[in-house]
């Protein structure tokens, strides 16, 4: 019984995981580019989301995602624009790259500066421990309602891109971003929707990761693998291959947490390495 | 002034020159050929046109505005359109999606989906399909059908027949005589010199980068356009 209970806490964690992946994923997906500062940008959001908590402590906490998520489209619009899509034409795949890198050195220093070396997490009272007994198991609240957004959030986007006309226009500029322009579609702004479209969702998972574990200036690495590991699990450029890669790495993490309460993420790492070498292409290998 | 008109247009790749000095004109409605071997420079011409090669000096005009600095993605609003060269459909668009990019930023004008489905019947039935599940015809068909929705003035033809059985050519010709009943004029640009001649009224020849012969489809001597051609 107790190890059900733990492949269903993690299968809800892996929710979570998923929402940190398909940001990374869909930029990787329309413009080739893999965003190393994807991790910093969610830490940042976390400490965003932390600090307008304080400012407003009779809010809800979880409603800071409200502002938080439209500050980070903002902000993901203005980084594409003005930073991104200076090198996204470059014929060397290492200068976006090196670019996104040094934005997130640069990040990760900056928030050293202004929010100290702490650690933090985003406090959501009661909520965070609330949980359901259902035939005798006990499930969280708060990973519940986490795996019903991060569902909810992939439905949405899915229905975005595959029924409405930005969504072809996206899907069109992945394909060739050439010849869009002879249908008068500027690539360049498509970016800049995708990319604020990214980190919003990276936002909302870096605000609920921040709710579940604690957080500081240097995490952003170590999200930035999880949301890697996701993405290449599920199969480049899958969609629901992301959400199923975060649900088998949350599984793979408690289950080894189970095993060895000391593991962290060791095991989560673990499967994704044997995952690269049985079957490099992902779970789910084709284009969905 | 006529519909195109291009004087002195100098086309680029970094160090290489690969259009010289080129004059061009298409009148309204008219049908021009413009043939030439390979590495001619006749896809660098077009391409030139529309903003895809932005490394481009001279004089163009399309319908009386100067269109030589102007980016790929505010000319198609003008109605200058191209079929590229190999196609380049969206593959991960079903062939209705494709024709639907046609609309994002278009003249307005008389085509519709319903239009093209009827110049194109088989792409009706194939709407829900990827272009990787369609015969290389019925790809073109898409191509043209995709540059019809944004109702050109101009339709740029690059190498409709390449690699196409000789039925589907036929139809893809034949419907040039509907396409052009609305007004549009065409530059159909072929290695097939006599397929190109028959559709057009007037046909360029360009060899190594510069037209080396131009005069009415009907008339030229098929001798001095072989010279023309080849370069001999
Ligand atoms: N992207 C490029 N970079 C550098 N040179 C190029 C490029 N594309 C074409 N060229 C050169 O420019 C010249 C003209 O090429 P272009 O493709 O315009 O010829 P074309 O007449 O369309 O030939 P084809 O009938 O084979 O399509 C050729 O010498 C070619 O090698
Ligand atoms: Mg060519």
């Amino acid at each position: 019984m107790i190890w059900v209970e733990t492949l269903i806490n993690g299968a809800l964690l892996g929710g979570l995981y998923g929402l940190l992946g398909i940001g990374l994923a869909l930029v990787f997906g329309v413009m080739r580019v893999v965003n190393i500062a994807h991790g910093e940008f969610m830490v940042l959001s976390a400490f965003f989301a932390v600090l307008l908590a304080a400012m407003f402590p009779s809010v809800p906490p979880l409603l800071m995602l409200i502002p938080v998520i439209a500050v980070s489209f903002v902000v993901g619009w203005a980084y594409q624009a003005v930073i991104v899509n200076r090198v996204i034409k470059s014929p060397d795949p290492l200068a976006p790259l090196l670019l996104t890198f040094g934005v997130s050195v640069i990040l990760r220093n900056v928030m050293v500066e202004i929010f100290g070396a702490d650690v933090r997490s985003l406090q959501v009272g009661e909520l965070s421990r609330a949980s359901l007994e259902i035939a005798g198991l006990s499930i969280g609240i708060m990973p519940l309602l986490t795996l019903v957004l991060a569902a909810l959030l992939f439905m949405v986007l899915q229905l975005i891109l595959r029924r409405t006309e930005f969504g072809r226009i996206v899907r069109a500029t992945a394909d060739r971003a050439d010849i869009v322009r002879l249908s008068g579609v500027k690539p360049d702004r498509i970016y800049n929707y995708v990319m604020g479209l990214s980190l919003a969702l990276g936002a909302i998972g870096g605000v609920l990761l921040a709710v579940r574990s604690s957080f500081t200036p240097f995490s952003g690495a170590e999200r930035l693998l999880i949301a890697f590991e996701v993405i290449v699990l599920g199969g480049l450029g899958s969609f629901w291959g992301a959400l199923l890669g975060g649900i088998a790495l949350g599984m793979a993490q408690l289950i080894g947490l189970k095993i060895d309460p000391n593991a962290g993420l060791l095991y989560a790492h673990l499967l994704f390495f044997c995952m690269l070498l049985i079957r490099p292409s992902g779970l789910v290998s084709s284009k969905a | 002034m006529a519909l195109l008109e291009v004087s002195g247009l100098q086309v680029f790749y970094g160090d290489l020159q690969a259009v010289f000095d080129m004059d061009f004109t298409v009148g309204d409605g008219e049908a021009v050929a413009l043939v030439g071997a390979n590495g001619a420079g006749k896809s660098t011409f077009l391409k030139a046109l529309v903003g895809l090669n932005e490394e481009r000096k001279g004089a163009v005009y399309f319908d009386g505005i100067d269109i030589s600095r102007m980016p790929a993605e505010q000319v198609s609003r003008l109605g200058l359109i191209m079929v590229p060269e190999g196609r380049l459909l969206f593959d991960s668009l079903t062939i209705e999606e494709n024709l639907l990019m046609g609309t994002v930023n278009r003249r307005s004008g008389t085509w519709t989906l319903r239009r093209v489905f009827d110049l194109f019947p088989i792409l009706e039935e194939r709407r829900r399909m990827y272009p990787g599940q369609l015969s290389g015809g019925q790809q073109q068909m898409a191509a043209i059908g995709r540059a019809l929705m944004s109702n050109p003035r101009l339709l740029l033809c690059d190498e409709i027949s390449l690699g196409l059985a000789p039925v589907m050519v036929e139809q893809i010709y034949r419907s040039f005589a509907d396409i052009r009943r609305e007004g549009t004029a065409v530059v159909l640009v072929e290695q097939d010199v006599k397929r190109a001649l028959g559709a057009s009224e007037r046909v360029y020849c360009l060899l190594k980068g510069r037209v080396s012969l131009t005069g009415d489809a009907r008339e030229t001597n098929p001798e001095r356009l072989t010279q023309a051609y080849f370069g001999t």
